[in-house]
């Protein structure tokens, strides 16, 4: 069989129909005004190095390597959240239960966990959308290639799982399968304006800000960013990249980052030395760039402890960042060694410096009783001896 | 909005398959040689004898798991899914994308008798999916059957094939009453008979222009005609070699002559 000649037939077609058509009719046809359109969902995808991480790292990267559908990757989600509802007893069957008011509100808001609140907020964002319409689209990119259909998120990842919650998890809710988008060329999509759409609107968290910055330094520093998903050693490259290098894009990433300074880029920018764990547990907390910088001191293996620690504490920027200091200072000891103990060993040390009569003394001026100082002395006695027996037993053991 | 012409004749051999493929080439090569945002041509094949498949496709085995018929019998809310993954792109074009039939269709029919919602089982997927194509042109069978039924549904202008014989235009007020009705019946504001298509026309026969002639001064019919296509063996042997009219001979005069449907239709599609 001759295979056809795709170039004959345009020169035809082209011939014929230029004089025909005329130049007002072909500016119609290039026409690039924006047009909202409802795009079957199932033809719609997240991009997957998109800073903003909407579902938890794990179930983004089994999305991302098609090991698991949207409906899959919601479910999954619904039953981590299930798990924990169920530890603090609280009821859920279905994913409306989130949106139920707590009778003490104040009380139980506070204790949701991060894929709790995640899920409460998708839910609440698909019953608006179910019961308003969704007035904001989508901004996507059409990546076709042949008969396979494909729009990228640009930006509106959240809508987008939400009309899949509202599809497949919300009862009544009448959806048609299908999500109005805005349809960008592929050749206007960039990281810039993907950029000014994540931090002008609701906000990064602090780790999104350092992938966002990431993405901007290593696209003018001429890397491809991909179109599959990708690791946490992906952003790291931008760790040796800077702005000096490229004067000329400066102003433009600073801007597409929100309008911050070269300072706070720069601190963004070095988040991304916190360990794989570490920078899971920040972005699903939302902890901010201010606790954050303190914990990057610390060596890596320290990092994910570390903010356990401020998430289960909820510690401050301040004592953050002395308990960085401290823990820099003395990176030798032990971690799980309590501070008490080591003050103990500090005043042990310090005892062949002192004189026995210098430490009566200073004794006799801060308790101002000599029964009260042989009541200290016996229990140091007793105390020496408990430490004794506790050497001797784990000479033993 | 996505225009989507549907080439329909109760009587067969009129040239609607010819019409329909050549004319969903022509509207996606004109798209993209005019730099239009977007030059995507969707063809349906909704005929069991699936020539239209054959001839863009060069194939004609398409079965349960990859034609219409399997969008006919998908379930309601994975159809508009399973449409997109049966369609294939064409041999003569990367633009031209085909659904294409299967001889299964011929018992689709029997088989949907009674199923919920079976005349829109084109139009719902279709209406999902279609933003993605500049045009769709879709051909049907010969007859006004269910799957007839369910193109008119899913279109907004019908086109009508016919040849220049006295029986076939006698015939063509029934046609357009038919598929009036159906726009009635089924509320289809959208849909209207936007053309008919003179095919086969050899001007060496006094009754071919005395037909065209009566044709062109009817009130009705008359502002209908958007194309008068010659006879032309290039047609015939295009076919044979799976090519549009346009790659097998562009001098050929039913070339031109559908080149310049072509570009009618594009005239009504910008002009809305």
């Amino acid at each position: 069989m001759p295979k056809p000649n795709v170039q004959r037939t345009s020169n035809l077609l082209a011939s014929v129909t230029d004089e025909m058509l005329g130049g007002d009719l072909t500016a119609k046809l290039q026409d690039k005004t924006i047009r909202v359109e409802r795009l079957l969902l199932e033809l719609v995808r997240p991009h997957p190095v998109q800073p903003r991480r909407v579902l938890p790292e794990r179930i983004h990267q089994a999305f991302h390597q098609q090991q698991l559908t949207p409906t899959q990757a919601l479910r999954e989600l619904a039953q981590i959240v299930q798990v924990a509802a169920r530890q603090q007893s609280r009821p859920f069957t279905s994913v409306l239960d989130l949106l139920t008011q707590p009778e003490d509100e104040s009380e139980t808001t506070s204790e949701l966990s991060p894929e709790e609140t995640l899920l409460r907020d998708l839910v609440n964002l698909a019953v608006t959308i179910r019961d308003d319409g969704q007035v904001n689209p989508l901004t996507v990119v059409d990546v076709s290639e042949g008969v396979s259909h494909l729009y990228r998120i640009e930006t509106g990842e959240r809508r987008y799982w939400a009309t899949w919650l509202l599809r497949d998890f919300i009862p009544d809710s009448n959806s048609d399968g299908t999500i109005p988008c805005i349809v960008i060329p592929t050749k206007t999509a960039s990281v810039f304006r993907q950029a000014k759409e994540n931090t002008s609107r609701s906000g990064l968290t602090a780790i999104g800000m350092a992938r966002q910055a990431a993405l901007l330094l290593l696209s003018v520093h001429g890397h491809e960013i991909p179109n599959y998903p990708v690791d946490n050693d992906f952003y790291r490259q931008a760790l040796e990249l800077d702005l000096r290098g490229k004067h000329e894009f400066t102003d433009t990433i600073l801007a597409a980052m929100g309008g911050i300074s070269k300072f706070h880029f720069s601190h963004f920018k070095s988040l991304l030395n916190l360990s794989d764990e570490a920078l899971e547990v920040a972005d699903r907390h939302d902890l901010d760039e201010g606790q954050l910088r303190y914990v990057v001191k610390l060596p890596r293996e320290h990092h994910a402890e570390m903010i356990t620690q401020i998430v289960q504490f909820n510690l401050t920027v301040k004592q953050v960042r002395e308990m960085c200091d401290t823990s820099s200072d003395r990176p030798q000891v032990e971690p799980q060694v309590s501070r008490a103990a080591k003050q103990l060993l500090k005043f042990l040390k310090a005892a062949e410096e002192v004189t026995p009569q210098e430490f009566v003394t200073a004794m006799l001026s801060a308790e101002h009783d000599k029964n009260v100082v042989r009541a200290r002395l016996q229990s140091l006695y007793q105390y020496l001896i408990e430490i004794d027996q506790a050497l001797a037993s784990t000479e033993k053991g | 909005m996505t225009h989507v012409f549907v080439f329909t004749n109760h009587k067969g051999g009129v040239g609607k398959s010819t019409s329909a493929t050549n004319i969903a080439l022509g509207l996606s090569s004109v798209l993209k040689s005019t730099g239009a945002t977007n030059s995507r041509v969707l063809l349906i094949d909704t005929d069991s004898q699936a020539h239209a498949t054959l001839v863009t496709t060069g194939r004609k085995d398409y079965g349960s798991q990859d034609s219409l018929y399997t969008v006919l019998m998908a379930e309601r809310q994975s159809a508009a899914k399973v449409m997109n993954d049966c369609i294939v792109q064409s041999q003569w074009n990367p633009d031209l994308h085909v659904l294409p039939a299967s001889p299964m269709l011929e018992g689709a029919e029997r088989e949907l008798i009674g199923a919920a919602g079976a005349p829109y089982r084109i139009s719902d997927p279709l209406s999902k999916i279609m933003s993605h194509y500049a045009a769709v042109v879709i051909d049907t069978r010969p007859s006004f059957s269910l799957l007839t039924e369910m193109a008119l549904i899913a279109a907004t202008d019908a086109i009508i094939p016919v040849e220049p014989r006295y029986l076939e235009t006698v015939g063509l007020l029934s046609v357009i009453t038919k598929i009036n009705d159906i726009r009635d019946g089924w509320r289809i504001p959208d849909l209207k008979v936007s053309g008919i298509v003179i095919t086969k026309m050899d001007s060496r026969i006094k009754g071919h222009i005395q037909l065209l002639d009566d044709l062109k001064s009817h009130p009705v019919l008359g502002k209908l005609i958007c194309g008068v296509i010659p006879a032309n063996e290039a047609v015939s042997y295009a076919h044979n070699n799976h090519q549009s009219v346009f790659s097998y001979d562009p001098k050929a005069s039913a070339s031109k002559a559908y080149a310049e449907l072509v570009v009618t239709l594009i005239r009504r599609m910008v002009q809305g």
